[in-house]
């Protein structure tokens, strides 16, 4: 079926470069995604106006909005949303979700290894100033036992699709990952907007995270408690992932707290009710390493617990995510990503990684020389996309330069390929029709004791400016429903 | 329940009656004084001096004209004025939103769109012609939020905390209203031969209340100020009176201090004792003095909500 038989598709424009998610290598609609493009073809494209301020009502009635620092209340914003879902076949998603658990699994035994006998890095496996110049990388955290042995419950990763048709993963995140909450929040708007659409799609639902979390969190209780009390923990109601901490709260069922709520007694911690003090057991944390306990870290940090790490370290306390964990998710780390999974799993990695020529080594040195217009170069050490050249943005001078540059200091470059992101159809307000922007996804995995679970769907995210890669919000990226279809 | 958010959720309730009784009282008074029987309570600056003082802004001297548009901006849709409702439906939704994880969604969302709609409210259209819709519309949104407080939320700590704000509250208003209304039936007098007693104020004050036509029932004649007192004061049957938001606030205290022998620094003791003497009272020792009773119990309701304060929510 051509794509001009339907209204408000009929202005909708394909770039032959990019890899859409709608249409196989044949140019036709994805069978998937059939049923789909046949009912929202049906909508004229008033139809689809109307919905689409539906949809964002709902958010605002949600109170799912940001607020831009400085402005009035009626600056109010609501993070872009995008009706037409992402469908996720489920044979890919199996993948996906193996793939994710595979690399929480990994980084975590890789957190625990360079917190007590660094075996990976004496056998140099990966290098020691990886580890050591890292500026997330804590001392302090040195051979404590995070209970349940885990350090990263809960991992954000952001998965791309190249040109090539295959996902990469582009980065590891096991700080603090947020976005879980749009992904609820964009089922339910879809679900207000266009609730017929379910109809003809089988899709997992997404609502269960908060109760897994729940239950995976209370594996790793510290020892001697038998039923746990848990909080989450929040810079406060201005954070902008406020709503998000208090929606993982309330569907957990537990008490969302600030630091000025809690105070820390013979290294038990414990926070102010109206009827006196009570023990807590578990936190998950939305505070930066850094900010935690004001004795042990920054110690003009009015968000943090004073005495936390110390009742941490004592375990009569569980953080979730670790304190230290920033060390596993930075840049550098991540090239070593397929050699860190072999290392403790012996296992080929299912996801790939964007592929780093690291010009330390000879033989890639020359092919990184010779290959610049098609690479990305950045220094190892460089944080912030400080240094950074894209290969087909270059003159021909700059290319030489480049070179130079590389060749008098190659321990200083590491190189990767130029990656596309897929694209997928997406309605543009200004335009009132749908056109190709790029996208991401970003999965959530949390890891408890023996057990884990992967949020079947995700955030997709959609950079909302014509030919932008950037999907993130603060550059004004929007999001859509994820779908992964049951078999 | 944390202190820090209990006290933000007895805020709330604070805030959602609030705002209610300050639209309640410039919908009433101002539609009724359109065709009130006599001069004084038809004239407009009568009028806005009464809602003024009921919102416990400054009252000019009498000589002063005051500006329509400009009071009722004033007290319903000035950002700048605290005590204004749009300030206070902003404060029920910052109160709401740091106990978000508390409350039900379905509360969230009415909160969430009551504070819309007051933030989009045309500000030309209401100072014009939108007094009746506004007001109307606050008084409605305010009644759903109590419905989803009374059936979306678990009737635990939180709901008696949240509630706890609003009788406080609405005893609060309940008195000043009084106090508005005693003030005008006094200054109203004398046109008509109309007398303290069958002023036409204690009927705009049974309206403002929303309990005119249950008066009506109650005592099958036109309200007199000791009809009109005695409802709103001593009738617990009555959802407005002050013994009925005493009888609620003494069930909802309760929940949060269940002791048989109350210490005699409790809050529960306090609001035992106050509810104590006006259940053995009778309408004329108050109706002698009523500047007395106003100021008295104003009194006891700021010293319920001090005692709250040290006792709940010290953190």
């Amino acid at each position: 079926m051509a794509a001009k038989d339907h209204t408000i598709f009929s202005s909708y424009q394909r770039d032959p470069a990019l890899f859409d998610e709608l249409y196989d290598e044949k140019g036709e609609v994805k069978n998937i995604y059939k049923t789909l493009f046949d009912l929202y073809g049906s909508h004229s494209i008033e139809d689809y106006m109307r919905l689409n301020e539906k949809a964002k009502s709902s958010f605002f009635n949600q109170g799912i909005t940001f607020q831009v620092y400085g402005d009035k209340d009626s600056q109010e914003k609501i993070f872009p949303f995008d009706l037409f879902p992402r469908i996720i076949d489920p044979a890919e998603w199996e993948v996906i979700e193996k793939g994710a658990i595979q690399r929480s699994r990994a980084l975590n035994l890789f957190l625990w290894d360079i917190y007590h006998d660094k075996k990976i890095l004496k056998q140099g496996v990966v290098p020691l100033e990886l580890v050591s110049s890292s500026e997330n990388y804590l001392h302090q955290m040195m051979d404590v036992d995070p209970p349940g042995g885990i350090y990263n419950h809960i991992s954000g990763t952001d998965i791309i699709k190249h040109n090539d048709g295959k996902y990469y993963v582009l980065e590891d995140n096991i700080r603090c990952p947020s976005g879980v909450s749009y992904v609820i929040s964009n089922r339910t708007a879809l679900k207000r907007a266009l609730f017929g659409v379910f109809n003809h799609y089988q899709a997992y639902t997404v609502t269960n995270y908060a109760e897994n979390l729940l239950e995976l969190l209370e594996t790793v209780k510290p020892k001697g408690v038998d039923s746990p009390n848990t909080v989450v923990i929040t810079p406060g109601m201005y954070n902008s992932a406020f709503y998000e901490h208090s929606y993982l709260a309330k569907t957990m069922g537990v008490e969302l707290v600030e630091g000025r709520d809690l105070y820390v007694e013979n290294d038990f911690v414990y926070m102010r009710t109206i009827k006196g003090p009570e023990k807590v057991d578990i936190i998950y944390r939305r505070i930066d390493d850094q900010f935690m306990d004001p004795l042990e870290f920054r110690s003009d940090s009015a968000l943090g617990v004073p005495g936390l790490f110390s009742a941490y370290k004592k375990g009569n306390v569980t953080l979730a995510n670790a304190p230290g964990t920033g060390v596993a998710d930075d840049k550098a780390v991540y090239t070593y990503m397929p050699e860190i999974i072999k290392y403790y799993l012996d296992e080929e990695p299912i996801l790939n990684n964007v592929h780093t020529y690291h010009c330390s080594r000879k033989e890639e040195l020359a092919y990184v020389l010779e290959h610049i217009p098609e690479l990305v170069v950045k220094p190892v050490d460089e944080a912030g996309g400080y240094g950074i050249s894209i290969g087909n943005k270059l003159t021909k001078e700059e290319i030489e330069k480049v070179k130079k540059q590389i060749a008098e200091n190659p321990r200083k470059y590491v190189a990767q390929p130029i990656m596309s992101l897929s694209v997928h159809p997406t309605y543009i307000d200004e335009t009132n029709s749908f056109e190709q922007r790029h996208v991401d996804l970003r999965t959530f995995t949390i890891l408890g004791k023996d057990r884990e679970f992967v949020l079947k769907g995700g955030l997709t995210r959609v950079a909302l400016r014509r030919g932008n890669l950037v999907v993130n919000s603060s550059q004004g990226g929007g999001s859509k429903d994820t779908w992964v279809l049951k078999h | 329940m944390l202190a820090r958010v209990a006290n933000n959720l007895f805020w709330m309730g604070r805030y959602i009656e609030r705002s209610e009784h300050i639209a309640r009282y410039m919908h009433v008074n101002y539609f009724s004084s359109l065709d009130a029987p006599h001069e004084i309570s038809r004239s407009r600056q009568f009028v806005l001096r009464s809602m003024l003082r009921m919102a416990g802004e400054a009252v000019p001297d009498e000589g002063e004209e005051l500006n329509e548009e400009e009071v009722l901006h004033r007290l319903a849709l000035d950002p700048s004025n605290p005590f204004s409702i749009i300030s206070n439906v902003r404060y029920t939704r910052e109160n709401a939103n740091s106990a978000r994880d508390l409350i039900s969604t379905e509360l969230y969302e009415s909160i969430n769109k009551f504070y819309h709609f007051v933030l989009k409210y045309p500000a030309d259209h209401y100072k014009k012609k939108g007094l009746y819709d506004f007001s109307v519309n606050i008084i409605e949104m305010s009644s759903i939020l109590r419905g989803r407080i009374r059936s979306t939320l678990l009737h635990d700590e939180v709901y008696a905390i949240i509630l706890l704000g609003v009788n406080l509250e609405r005893a609060n208003q309940l008195i000043r209203m009084i106090n508005a209304k005693y003030q005008d039936a006094k200054e109203a007098r004398g046109s008509y031969g109309d007398t303290f007693s069958k002023s036409f104020e204690w009927t705009t004050l049974l309206k403002c209340l929303e309990s005119y036509d249950m008066n009506r029932r109650h005592y099958k004649k036109t309200p007199t100020s000791l009809t009109t007192l005695e409802f709103l004061i001593l009738n617990p049957n009555c959802p407005r009176s002050l013994m009925n938001c005493l009888n609620q606030i003494y069930n909802h205290i309760r929940v949060l201090d269940n002791s048989f022998r109350y210490n005699k620094d409790s809050t529960a003791f306090l609001v035992g004792r106050v509810r104590s003497e006006y259940q053995y009272k009778y309408i004329e020792e108050i109706e002698g003095n009523i500047q007395q009773f106003i100021d008295g119990m104003l009194k006891n309701l700021a010293d319920i909500g001090t005692q709250m304060e040290n006792e709940f929510f010290h953190y």
